[in-house]
């Protein structure tokens, strides 16, 4: 089946390149996907580029600095389906822990000379600064998930990939719930399908770097952890960590810390 | 010679009747321990089942001791086995071609279930085997059960409520009952029964041990009870549709629908074509469930879009629908998703509440 190319980009912001990384990790399919996919820009496999616009735009990483902001609208503009991917993309990522406090004592605690530090006040995720087509969330992004959603533009549909509770995933498997037969906080319950439940598996709660899954009800998954001996402030960070930033996490964690921002 | 009645014999007899299956070829499931929970899962050795250990279940927590003397059933349900998780359909060729699964399911014993999961397979053949599901008929009709019956329910259980143990009636190849150590009732449900029980070193029981053998069942029938009645239930329950009850509860619901996991009934399926990059196709069938938001969604959302909804909708499909729409109720009373419910929420509680604000305003 001959046809044109699907071109991708691939752009990395505040981020830690993980995530581009699993693209690279297709190493079974990686040739196969090169038939039908060309990466006319994507820094971390070469430094040969291309100009827009592109069919499909990954973008890696939160939107930290107002270059990054100004960089993510030229890219918009370049891109057809423009995918949020990631923790970061998606939610903010770990740096945007930094958004519950002063920016100033977060510049003053990292960097010598604080002042030559151009950064917002938040770092947020893509969708507040442009429109996401799609998100395809975690920390990595799931190696899977992502050829899955290739595949799916490739032949043409709109992609489809489930967005509910990791529970539903988890006891698909197999697995026993870590919560009831052995008192593990999970925030399974309330975070998205599609890491194919890798925590829960090895015996640890999931810490949630999927964010929300679709409609889910993080206040009251809060009540149950507080109802089996957990503190607030324990609570609180469980959900901080990864995707605290997305918008359902974050109204429980300020509820939790009583509003202090 | 068996025939049918009721048998006695010594705890050894089980080891023969487990290790003739075995012999027969079947694959056999059994419970088994497996990181202290008591899984269904495939077994090579009688000595795997794991007599002498106890389960103790309660709302959303489960553990397990060493010497207790009855094991109930853990979260796996036989559907697991025979309405898999997660199933391929078929593949599409790049040709277009389509390409079926070889045969996968060989002849299957499932061993030491319990009588409410033995009801969910009988809830199983209505639904799945009443519309034909090739995939569930195929693995069925290679099926023998052997139950055992529960002579000490769990805190969860309410099977004698709804009607399915503990004693399992009927739908089973061979019954048996621990009374004591090694003292084991066996009943035969089938021609396969029959025969399978001849092979053992049994007797017809004498009086003294079926006089044993009913009190222990009466005494477990009156621990497996929820607090309501089946009779005019379905009615009661859709008099409760506009009950405040349904909203108290599901405020603590996450939605996480690990009650429709567990659930030995529960049918709901999504079905996801997987394109490949050499321009075939798979088609797969994985388990969802009604308290999902995407499972009923349609352009535009849910109709139930609230949580309250969807929880309300499962309880009433259960308990009132299911009777309508298969003619027995949608639950077997097995209590998993009691004590699977990672927020403690007990479906019993849910329904006697509902009845009761049905009857405080003089309905029914």
């Amino acid at each position: 089946m001959m046809r044109r190319k699907l071109k991708v980009a691939v752009f990395k912001f505040a981020s830690c390149s993980g995530c581009q990384l699993q693209i690279l990790n297709m190493e079974d399919e990686l040739l196969t996907l090169t038939d039908a996919v060309e990466f006319t820009y994507f820094l971390e496999a070469s430094r040969a580029t291309a100009p827009g616009p592109y069919d499909v735009t990954f973008i890696e990483g939160s939107i930290s600095t107002p270059e990054q902001e100004e960089l993510v609208r030229r890219v918009r503009e370049e891109s057809r389906i423009l995918v949020a991917m990631g923790a970061c993309a998606t939610a903010g990522g770990i740096q945007a822990l930094r958004n519950w406090l002063r920016l100033d004592d977060v510049k003053r605690a990292v960097y010598p000379n604080p002042e030559w530090v151009k950064a917002l006040e938040h770092s947020k995720p893509v969708a507040e600064v442009v429109k996401v087509d799609y998100e395809l969330r975690g920390c990595p992004v799931s190696k899977e998930r992502l050829l899955s959603f290739i595949k799916q533009v490739l032949v043409g549909r709109k992609p489809y990939l489930r967005r509910e509770a990791l529970c539903m995933d988890c006891r698909r498997k197999g697995n026993v719930c870590v919560m009831v037969a052995k008192g593990i906080p999970c925030l399974g319950p309330v975070v998205q399908e599609g890491c194919g439940a890798i925590c829960p598996t090895f015996g640890r709660g999931c810490y949630g770097c999927f964010g929300p899954s679709i409609d889910a009800r993080p206040e009251a998954l809060a009540s149950r952890l507080r109802e089996i001996g957990m503190k607030d402030r324990d609570v609180a960070r469980l959900f901080k960590g990864f995707t605290g930033w997305s918008e359902k996490f974050r109204k429980v964690i300020d509820e939790l810390e009583g509003g202090a921002r | 010679m068996v025939s049918g009645g009721i048998y006695s014999g010594k705890f050894g007899e089980l080891r023969k009747l487990f290790n003739a299956l075995r012999l027969r070829g079947y694959r056999v499931i059994a419970p088994k321990l497996e990181d202290s929970v008591i899984r269904l899962k495939e077994v090579t050795s009688f000595d795997e089942v794991p007599y002498g250990w106890e389960d103790i279940q309660a709302p959303g927590k489960y553990s397990v001791r060493e010497g207790g003397k009855h094991f109930r059933h853990g979260p796996d349900a036989p559907k697991r086995i025979l309405y898999p998780p997660r199933l391929e359909l078929f593949r599409l060729r790049p040709d277009w071609s389509v390409e079926y699964p070889k045969e996968r399911f060989p002849p299957t014993a499932l061993f030491a279930i319990k009588p409410c999961d033995l009801a969910s397979i009988s809830v199983m053949d209505r639904v799945q085997g009443g519309i034909g599901d090739p995939y569930y008929l195929a693995l069925r009709k290679k099926l023998i059960i052997i139950v055992e019956n529960c002579v000490e329910p769990g805190a969860t259980c309410f099977c004698s409520t709804m009607g399915t143990g503990p004693e399992a009636r009927d739908g089973f190849d061979i019954a048996y009952t621990r009374l004591d150590d090694d003292l084991v009732v066996f009943r035969p449900g089938s021609d396969l029964g029959v025969e399978l029980l001849s092979e053992l070193n049994i007797e017809p029981a004498t009086d003294e041990v079926l006089r044993k053998y009913y009190d222990a069942l009466k005494n477990a029938s009156l621990k497996a009870k929820a607090p309501f009645e089946l009779e005019r239930l379905p009615d009661e329950l859709e008099l409760g549709l506009n009950s405040p009850v349904f909203k108290e509860v599901a405020e603590r619901c996450f939605g996480c629908a690990g009650c429709n996991m567990v659930c030995p009934t529960c049918f709901c399926f999504d079905v996801i074509d997987e394109p490949e990059l050499d321009g075939g196709a798979v088609r797969v069938r994985v388990w969802d469930g009604c308290f999902s938001y995407t499972y009923a969604e349609v352009a535009g959302g849910n109709f139930r879009k609230d949580l309250w909804a969807r929880y309300r909708h499962w309880v009433l499909h259960k308990f009132a629908y299911w009777v309508r729409q298969f003619g027995v109720f949608g639950c077997v009373g097995c209590g998993r998703c009691i004590t699977w419910c990672p927020a403690g929420i007990d479906l019993r509680e849910t329904i006697k509440s509902v009845v009761e604000w049905v009857r405080s305003r003089g309905g029914s």
